[in-house]
């Protein structure tokens, strides 16, 4: 029960954050740099939320099924260009996606790279 | 019986029946298209279309269940905690990965609504689909979206991402969970990250860091898309 209670505290104290900031972070997003920052600074143990976070983190998928279904609600709004919609979205998930994996491993090689040349003996400069 | 289904046990007992026919479905055909959330969401509405079930009813235990969600993405701290060792070794290709794919998404998004024909109005709803939704409904209006539609657009990105990401990540041929959890993060945001979690802590780990990096860096591109005057 403490457990659920730090974690939903940390969530109220992110919200109250977000309310605050003048750009748009949300909550959650705040919650998990706080929760982060106790964790860091040892403030809170690890096995004080490992339980409950496993929880969450294992049914995570579950908790968007009510954001799915809501979907229905904007059905009007999108039904006149549902197909141009789905395309859009699928051609630029797959960009995205592409793209960022691309990028990560590119960099990824090129900091090898950087590493082994940094073991060879060199002047400062 | 309208009683019934808007008692909140209704939702969440739906909501639970589904997707436990999502799992045992994804076990039984080991298909991607059988994604627990992908089926849960789709026999829920078909449920309510077939009964003349309002979602305003659905909702009083479908708002139970969302609660959830703000805690679940919080504890991805822990993840990234027990990663951390990781993450400082990969942080310049954590941050080039989000940037570059977060500036993809924005343009590709812009490029596609435009060759599809959307009008002004729904290619600027469209622009920030890539981020979760608070993300995606703080920015949305100030760059003159419809809300709706940019919901409507992020959650449809977020399920698409998660049934696709095992196919994405063999097509790109990525093996190292730390693309992998980026790339996800990335294009498909929160909804993305639930599926990274299931193929390994390190993958949910590297998707809840790119999901807040991605969202942050997209907030800041937003800030060159306002338009003036409106």
């Amino acid at each position: 029960m403490l457990q659920i209670g730090l974690v939903f505290g940390v969530c109220l104290l992110g919200q109250i954050v977000s309310v605050l900031l003048p750009v748009p972070i949300p909550g959650s997003v705040i919650s998990m740099v706080l929760l982060f920052l106790l964790l860091f600074f040892k403030a809170v143990h690890v096995d004080r939320i490992r339980q409950k976070a496993d929880f969450l983190l294992k049914n995570m998928a579950f908790f968007f099924v009510p954001a799915g279904v809501g979907i229905i609600s904007q059905f009007s709004e999108i039904r006149a260009h549902l197909l141009a919609l789905l395309g859009v979205v699928v051609l630029t998930t797959f960009f995205t996606f592409g793209s960022t994996a691309l990028t990560v491993r590119g960099v990824m090689k090129l900091q090898e790279l950087g590493r082994s040349r940094k073991r060879k003996p060199r002047p400062l400069a | 019986m309208n009683e019934v289904f808007s008692s909140p046990f209704f939702g969440i007992t739906l909501s639970i029946l589904t997707f436990e026919i999502g799992i045992w479905l994804e076990k039984k055909t080991k298909l991607a298209i059988a994604n627990p959330l992908l089926i849960a969401v789709v026999l829920c509405i078909a449920v309510l279309e077939l009964f003349h079930i309002p979602l305003a009813s659905f909702d009083e235990g479908g708002s139970v269940i969302s609660v959830f969600l703000g805690p679940a993405t919080a504890v991805l701290a822990l993840s990234i905690y027990t990663q951390l060792s990781r993450l400082k070794k990969y942080f310049l290709p954590v941050l080039a990965g989000t940037v570059v794919g977060s500036l993809v998404s924005v343009g590709s998004a812009y490029l596609l609504s435009r060759w599809f024909g959307l009008d002004q109005v729904l290619t600027d709803s469209l622009l920030v689909k890539s981020v979760s939704t608070p993300f995606a409904l703080a920015i949305s209006p100030n760059i003159g979206g419809i809300p709706a539609v940019t919901v409507a657009a992020v959650v449809l990105t977020g399920i698409l991402g998660a049934v696709w990401a095992p196919l994405m990540l063999k097509l790109f041929r990525v093996r190292d969970p730390v693309v992998a959890g980026v790339a996800i993060g990335t294009s498909s945001h929160a909804v993305g990250t639930s599926k990274a979690i299931t193929l390994g802590e390190v993958e949910g780990a590297m998707s809840g860091i790119a999901l807040a990096m991605a969202g942050l860096i997209t907030v800041l591109i937003s800030l060159f898309l306002a338009h003036p005057g409106r």
